[in-house]
């Protein structure tokens, strides 16, 4: 099964968008999605079920929609700021096969406190959606070969 | 010429803080002081908003102990509405505190204070971390995330949602246990009692003697915890008793409404965490302890059948005596999870766990309340006065981490006094005195701010004001 996991605080504003879309998707089937606050060592659990793992979470440093392959690297320690590939470093280090894996970084304007999201991550929801169709479908840019992504 | 170490920021706990060490002029500790350098000041903008935000607002005090707050929040509103919650809504809270207990006692353990235990304290710490634990041992490491995940699920199936769950009201809970919910419980129990009872023995192999846990100290103490009318351990409601070391009891049983007529508050210039102490005693000298060890030390026994049978294994190492070792916390935390473990499947198996029943529903009836119970790091007390419409005039939080920062400070003390001498020094001393605050698993967020987690940053700096060595750990 493919595994969506959507990154943010929701408290944040735009921050919250990974979760916002994931939040749409969870009703396919066939996928399996995760919202949360930050990323966790308990998410090598869905992780290990999982043939391919995306992550998305936005990014007020990107212009536009981006997405791209991740791979184990190692992290200090599981605080806060554990990252979609010390996540997978975690999975590998106590013994899972991670699958392959992308992160869709979605730009967004703000991280100021709020709960609404701006019109830019509004229409970067749409955007994002459709691109993981495409990722869904194995269509999407940056599935497949390294060179690609 | 006299030095202060200062060592800043401490790591893997929860919040920020800086420890000072004080040497005289031959070099050796002359004092040693615990600082927490950031305000945080919850209990003020609480005032004016209504009885009914607290179990929400309150919960926004911390992202690991939320549940804490809100259960704490909860039972106090409950005091001023005055009425008493149907047992259904008891038993859930009940299962949602020690499912709280499960993950935030499995996070203490096998995330943040294992690898220097089980790593070794001077391994380097770039690999002294939850990384290298699982490079060293996969399969500990595992069943450490397996149990704290289902600490997280049982309170992710009541609430909602793992962090901050609105779940707790006045009067009760706003959702009952589902079928569903109840079953997968009860299908995840024998794993993670095992994973426990592994760990637990893996603990004693590698502590086999009593000299290989005096690692952090030992110090006499008073101690504090909840304990059910027949002494039973209690997380949720009982009373307040405080026995001395020897385990003697200083006071039975004291009416938990009534915290204040023995538990006063000091503050220091030094730092914005205050100074609960034992009143009759008096500033300093009535420090206890709560937590872990502290319930462990004053409970009769624990309930059930595993942990009751751990607790005379604990007990003997000390002939019947409290424990003041601060490296115990680490047992009795192993301890008290195996016990939340049996009790959850009591509860599971408890046919009222399931009933609709859940709420009761009632407008303000007092203008005073209080609420306590045992959060994974100790006592909890919440209190609140409020108006004839229920807005909050005035809120006093004593939180666990409040409790032993007496205790925590002494065990400074004790491990610099142990491992510095004449000024000498290296990283993995420093951790040591790090690991002896991290044993009381203190959370900064709740006492007063946090900041997470950041480099190791130490400052040696002589009388003259000159920094005459600086050590980091980034």
């Amino acid at each position: 099964m493919d595994l969506v996991i959507g990154i943010g605080n929701r408290l944040r504003s735009d921050d919250g968008v990974g979760r916002e879309i994931v939040d749409r998707l969870a009703s396919r089937p066939g996928l399996t999605t995760a919202s949360v606050h930050q990323l966790v060592p308990e998410l090598i659990e869905p992780i290990e079920r999982a043939r391919r793992v995306l992550f998305v979470d936005a990014d007020v440093a990107c212009r536009a929609i981006d997405l791209c392959r991740v791979h184990p690297a190692n992290a200090r320690g599981v605080g806060h700021g554990l990252g979609p590939e010390g996540l997978l470093f975690w999975a590998e280090s106590v013994g899972i096969a991670t699958p392959d894996a992308w992160l869709l970084r979605v730009p967004v304007r703000t991280f100021e406190i709020g709960e609404a999201l701006s019109e830019e991550a509004e229409r970067a929801v749409h955007e994002a959606l459709v691109r993981i169709d495409e990722w869904l479908d194995e269509t999407a840019v940056g599935i497949g070969s390294e060179e690609e992504a | 010429m006299e030095k202060q170490i200062h060592i800043e920021p401490v790591t893997r706990i929860e919040g920020h803080a800086k420890i000072s060490v004080f040497l005289d002029d031959a070099g050796d500790v002359r004092d040693a002081q615990f600082h927490v350098t950031e305000l945080r000041g919850f209990e003020k903008f609480c005032e004016g908003r209504t009885l009914w935000e607290m179990p929400g607002l309150t919960a926004r005090i911390c992202g690991i102990c939320p549940v804490s707050h809100i259960l704490a929040s909860a039972k106090t509103c409950d005091a001023i509405l005055a009425v008493r919650i149907p047992e259904t809504a008891e038993l859930l809270r009940r299962l949602m505190n020690l499912g709280q207990m499960v993950q935030s006692h499995a996070l203490s353990f096998f995330y943040l204070s294992a690898p220097d235990f089980l790593l070794g304290w001077d391994t380097d710490p770039a690999t002294r971390n939850v990384v290298g634990l699982a490079m060293k041992d996969a399969d500990l490491a595992r069943k450490g995330i397996r149990l704290r995940a289902f600490g997280q699920e049982i309170i992710d199936r009541l609430g909602g949602k793992r962090i901050h769950p609105a779940w707790a009201v006045p009067g009760g809970v706003n959702r009952a246990l589902t079928e569903e919910n109840r079953t997968w419980i009860r299908d995840n129990l024998p794993e993670v009692l095992d994973t426990i009872r592994f760990t637990i023995d893996l603990f004693k192999k590698t502590f086999a003697t009593v000299e290989s846990r005096e690692v952090l100290g030992t110090f006499d103490s008073m101690y504090l915890g909840l304990v059910a009318s027949d002494g039973t351990w209690e997380h949720y409601a009982g009373m307040l008793r405080w026995v001395d070391q020897q385990r003697k009891p200083i006071v039975e049983a004291h009416d938990p409404n009534k915290y204040f007529e023995i538990i006063r508050e000091a503050s220091e210039p030094w730092t914005y965490l205050k100074f609960p102490f034992y009143a009759p005693k008096g500033y300093p000298d009535g420090m206890y302890r709560v937590g872990p060890l502290g319930r462990v030390n004053v409970c009769d026994r624990f309930g059930t059948p595993l942990a009751d049978a751990e607790l005379e294994t604990f007990r003997d190492c000390q002939n019947g005596q409290c424990s003041g070792r601060v490296f115990d916390y680490h047992y009795t935390r192993l301890l008290e999870i195996l016990a939340s473990l049996e009790r959850i499947e009591r509860l599971i198996n408890d046919e009222r766990i399931t009933s609709p029943a859940i709420r009761a529903h009632a407008e303000v009836n007092a203008r005073e309340g209080v609420g306590i119970h045992e959060a994974p790091r100790g006592t909890l007390i919440h209190h609140y006065w409020v108006d004839e419409n229920g807005i909050i005039e005035k809120a006093n939080f004593i939180v666990s981490t409040g409790h032993n920062n007496l205790a925590m400070n002494r065990a400074v003390q004790e491990i610099a006094k142990t491992y510095i001498h004449k000024g000498e020094v290296s990283e993995g001393i420093l951790n040591r005195i790090e690991g002896g605050i991290r044993a009381y698993d203190p959370c900064l967020s709740c006492s007063v701010h946090a900041a997470g987690h950041m480099p190791l940053h130490v400052d040696i700096v002589d009388s003259d004001g000159e920094t005459v060595q600086t050590l980091r750990q980034e």
